[in-house]
């Protein structure tokens, strides 16, 4: 086997942090590579130099043997190397099929691509197959916007493949995605690496790349550490040692990870570990929530939140239907279900960014449904949405300061400041750097700090753990605890959803837009149903299964 | 099935809309009006070569005057250094003009295409400011003064005639090039630059070469429509070649109808250039047209944000996915929209 891609001794600095020093990696031909390390450990730098998105001043990349160092994106990709991106990127405002189609130009002509009509025949043949492929030809008239998040990943994997380049990099392929899909998805990659692509895959989701790779390489502070089969790398202490921080077990990655999980006791759910009376007092100096003054006395069993018949959707139809049930003051409550199932529109529908058409949602008894998203924030919730919600430009400082841009009183805030620095000492450290420098998992733990400014009675996260390595994984899930010992009422989404499951104390199942289960975190967990409504097939409608069941 | 009836209802409003506007100044003799329809028709042009770049594409140009003045300045000094009668000849240069237009746009594109989205209107803005700074004190422009174009020797009653049919031919052309580039491979990758410039980059789409050939072809009719128009008006001056208000007026009949589409910019440009010099008509002098523009904008805005078509069509669809409701495909539909939440909106 002969080398495909080589990348040698690439340096890359953002202002005073190392991305990547000195690194190299060879892609040989015909195989799948995985590429794992912490967050912030350069993988997608390393990524965006391989396809030319990030200019490198020392080292090389060489394709074949052609030199394609800082070679710009279009050529990178008409000399064959294909790549998805982290946050799924498709064109939203095109239909499915008119995005398959956006790269058959490759080999192509300008002055051809201009005079011909988009899309021959065979063309639209060969992307129609391709949507078939990966299972989603039913959509293909469809805006690519309406997409759900595992399809979108479907789709950008399609798109590439129109051109049929000789490589794909892929990165986190199965992050926020179903267990059901990834499964579809590691199916794909097996058989299109059988018809002779080469993959380089950057995943966290370690069963899915030691199952997968052929080879897998470590990277750590922007080196690779430890290069092998999966077996050696699962074996060596060191990748350990760079992947959980120092925690010398002998199991592997993902079983340390669930491992640690399992060490902390399930917290048991205290109704009223955080008496209202004390953020009321916190509260007093901040004119615009005087609201929450009025009396409210919650007995033990009083939701903080109770949901009733909730209907709602984008104009097209609703995503929700009738949507039922209770989150329990000063837990964690957990919702879970496959991509689609309207799990991102409940949250939305409870943070006031989408109104319900039918049934009201109510906050300490009080009917929130009607109410704007600010009023809905001024009453004490916080709702961390899943995509990257920082303002990249700001400060890391400026962005937390955000959180608390409604207090008018300056001293307030930088009390609350220093409290959130306290617990997320990120927040201290990398104060004036713009957000946009911070990975994936810090940037999470920075969104945290920011919700937590208002000091909201119940914080609503959005997939935390998504894209996130197992050691800041594990912080995320301990932060979330925190919040929960420090009286906030936890409401998540979760597609992890064993890990969710495990932390929380109450547990929602949501289908196809219905409330398919509900009940305490370890009664969902272990009810025989969930395993085949969550990991089996009868998810189809929303993940493009090849066969639905009913 | 549908599809061919879709096709059929198509050629059929285009031969309906040829019919009309082909009969318009034989029914409708009053000069008043077939003046109204010459200035609409080239609105009509300039909005569409307009959408070519800015709808497709997504980058707001706002100095596609430049092309106007340009072409119209081309058209009026080959005119007069050519010893060109007037008559039909005249519209024999407006290609020329077009082709000036065009060959301004490469050097000015070159230079704006290096920056994207809120930069580059600043940029098209201050090269627009450039050209016209320059058409006031250049020589060969005849500075403030401007340029008489030939006297065009039509009888006074059908004078505009003439004008009318010539732009007709311009729009149909235009049109045509507009529906070209929306279905070719070119169009669709302005479309994925739209929607996501880098990604594109990362499928292969030479996004320069992309973005400057439709800022080209957009500056092409433009600068016809601009001889055209300074032929029709018989001078040229520096302030109406150059003006800022064409720049708007892009921009908002586009907006109007709903950039990106094909037939948005043509229903903008047909209301909004009509009322316009309707109402001028009516109280010459005042400025009551911009009130009544101004609550048309406000209208558009609160009621149709996306612009007139987007909104029909999408409402047009959403029936048609109500009325289709009961099959298994709206549910499916339905869950397949909830991932949007998160991640797009």
């Amino acid at each position: 086997m002969s080398d495909l891609l080589e990348v040698s001794g690439v340096s890359k600095r953002y202002g005073g942090v190392r991305a990547l020093s000195d690194a190299h990696l060879n892609l040989s031909e015909g195989a799948i590579h995985g590429l794992i390390g912490p967050n912030g450990s350069g993988k997608t730098t390393l990524f965006n130099v391989i396809t030319g998105y990030e200019r490198i001043q020392q080292g090389a990349v060489r394709f074949r043997d052609t030199e394609i160092t800082n070679a710009p994106p279009d050529r990178v990709f008409g000399l064959g190397i294909g790549r998805t991106f982290q946050l799924t990127r498709i064109f939203a405002r095109m239909t499915v099929l008119e995005n398959m189609l956006v790269a058959t130009q490759r080999a192509q002509g300008w002055l051809r691509s201009v005079l011909r009509i988009a899309g021959s025949a065979a063309e639209r043949r060969r992307a129609m197959e391709l949507l078939d492929y990966v299972g989603i030809t039913r959509l293909a008239h469809d805006p690519a916007g309406t997409l759900s998040y595992g399809q979108r990943k479907l789709l950008e994997l399609a798109s590439l493949l129109v051109a049929d380049p000789d490589v794909l990099l892929l990165d986190e392929p199965a992050g926020g995605v179903n267990p059901t899909l990834i499964e579809h998805l590691a199916d794909r990659i097996k058989e299109l690496n059988k018809s002779g692509k080469t993959f380089l895959v950057v995943e966290h989701n370690m069963e899915f790349v030691m199952n997968l790779c052929h080879y897998v390489t470590v990277l750590s502070r922007g080196t690779p550490l430890v290069s092998g089969t999966p077996e050696e790398v699962r074996s060596n202490p060191a990748v350990l040692d760079a992947y959980l921080g120092g925690e010398d077990d002998p199991a592997t990655q993902r079983e340390l990870a669930e491992e640690a999980e399992h060490q902390r006791p399930a917290q048991a759910p205290r109704p009223s570990a955080a008496p209202p009376a004390e953020r009321g007092t916190e509260l007093a100096g901040q004119p615009r929530r005087t609201v929450m003054k009025a009396p409210v006395r919650l007995g033990g069993a009083e939701p903080l939140l109770s949901i009733r018949g909730v209907t709602a959707g984008y104009g097209g139809g609703d995503i929700l239907k009738q949507v039922s049930f209770d989150v329990p003051q000063g837990g964690i409550t957990c919702v879970v279900g496959p991509n689609g199932a309207g799990k991102s529109t409940l949250l939305a529908t409870i943070s006031g960014l989408l109104r319900a058409s039918q049934g009201e949602i109510r906050f300490r008894g009080r009917v929130i449904s009607r109410l704007s998203p600010r009023r809905i924030l001024d009453l004490g919730i916080a709702h961390v949405p899943q995509a990257h919600s920082l303002f990249p430009q700001m400060t890391v400082r400026e962005n937390v300061e955000m959180g608390a841009f409604t207090i008018g009183d300056a001293k307030l805030v930088r009390q609350r400041l220093e409290a959130v620095e306290e617990l997320y000492p990120i927040v201290r450290e990398r104060a004036d750097e713009k957000a946009a420098s911070l990975s994936g998992g810090q940037q999470r733990l920075v969104e945290f700090a920011r919700c937590l400014m208002l000091e909201p009675a119940m914080v609503i996260l959005d997939e935390p753990s998504m894209g996130l390595d197992p050691q800041i994984r594990r912080i995320v899930f301990e932060m979330i605890e925190t919040m929960q010992r420090q009286g906030k009422t936890v409401l998540l989404v979760e597609q992890n959803a064993r890990a969710g499951l495990k932390l929380s104390s109450h547990g929602v199942v949501l289908e196809n837009g219905t409330v398919r289960l509900s009940g305490s975190g370890r009664e969902v967990l272990e009810h025989p149903e969930i395993g085949a409504l969550y990991l089996g097939g009868a998810v189809s409608a929303a993940t493009a299964s090849p066969a639905p069941a009913p | 099935m549908s599809a061919g009836v879709r096709r059929a209802s198509t050629v059929g409003a285009v031969a309906l809309a040829l019919i009309v506007f082909g009969l318009f100044p034989l029914v409708v003799t009053d000069p008043a009006a077939t003046s109204i329809a010459v200035f609409t028709l080239i609105f009509m042009v300039a909005t569409t070569a307009w959408n070519i770049f800015s709808g497709y594409s997504g980058y707001l140009a706002l100095g596609h005057a430049v092309f106007f003045g340009c072409g119209g300045y081309a058209v009026a000094l080959a005119a007069r250094d050519w010893h060109v009668k007037g008559g039909w000849t005249v519209f024999a240069l407006l290609p020329f003009g077009g082709l000036v237009a065009a060959a301004v746009a490469i050097p000015v594109g070159l230079i704006a295409l290096r920056v994207r989205r809120h930069t580059f209107v600043v940029i098209t803005i201050a090269i627009f400011f450039i050209f016209q700074l320059a058409a006031f004190n250049l020589h060969f422009t005849g500075g403030t003064s401007g340029i008489l174009l030939p006297f065009a020797p039509f009888s006074v009653a059908s004078y505009n005639n003439p004008f009318y049919y010539v732009a007709l031919v311009i729009l149909v052309l235009t049109v045509a090039l507009s529906w070209g580039v929306r279905r070719s491979r070119f169009g669709l990758q302005l479309l994925a630059i739209r929607d996501d410039e880098d990604r594109a980059r990362g499928l292969g789409v030479k996004t320069g070469r992309v973005k400057l050939s439709a800022f080209v072809i957009s500056a092409l009719p433009i600068g016809m429509v601009g001889g055209l128009y300074f032929y029709f008006v018989g001078q040229i001056f520096p302030q109406f070649a150059f003006d800022p208000l064409f720049d708007i007026s892009l921009a908002l009949m586009g907006f109007l109808g709903g950039i990106g589409t094909l037939t948005g910019p043509l229903l903008g440009a047909l209301v909004l250039e009509s009322m316009q010099q309707y109402l001028t008509q009516r109280f010459s002098g005042t400025g009551t047209y911009l009130i009544a523009y101004g609550v048309l904008f406000l209208a558009v805005i609160l009621l149709l944000p996306r612009g007139v078509i987007p909104t029909i069509s999408q409402w047009i669809r959403d029936r048609r996915a109500k009325r289709a409701g009961g099959t298994e495909d709206t549910s499916r539909e339905q869950a397949v929209r909830g991932g949007v939440a998160g991640v797009a909106r």
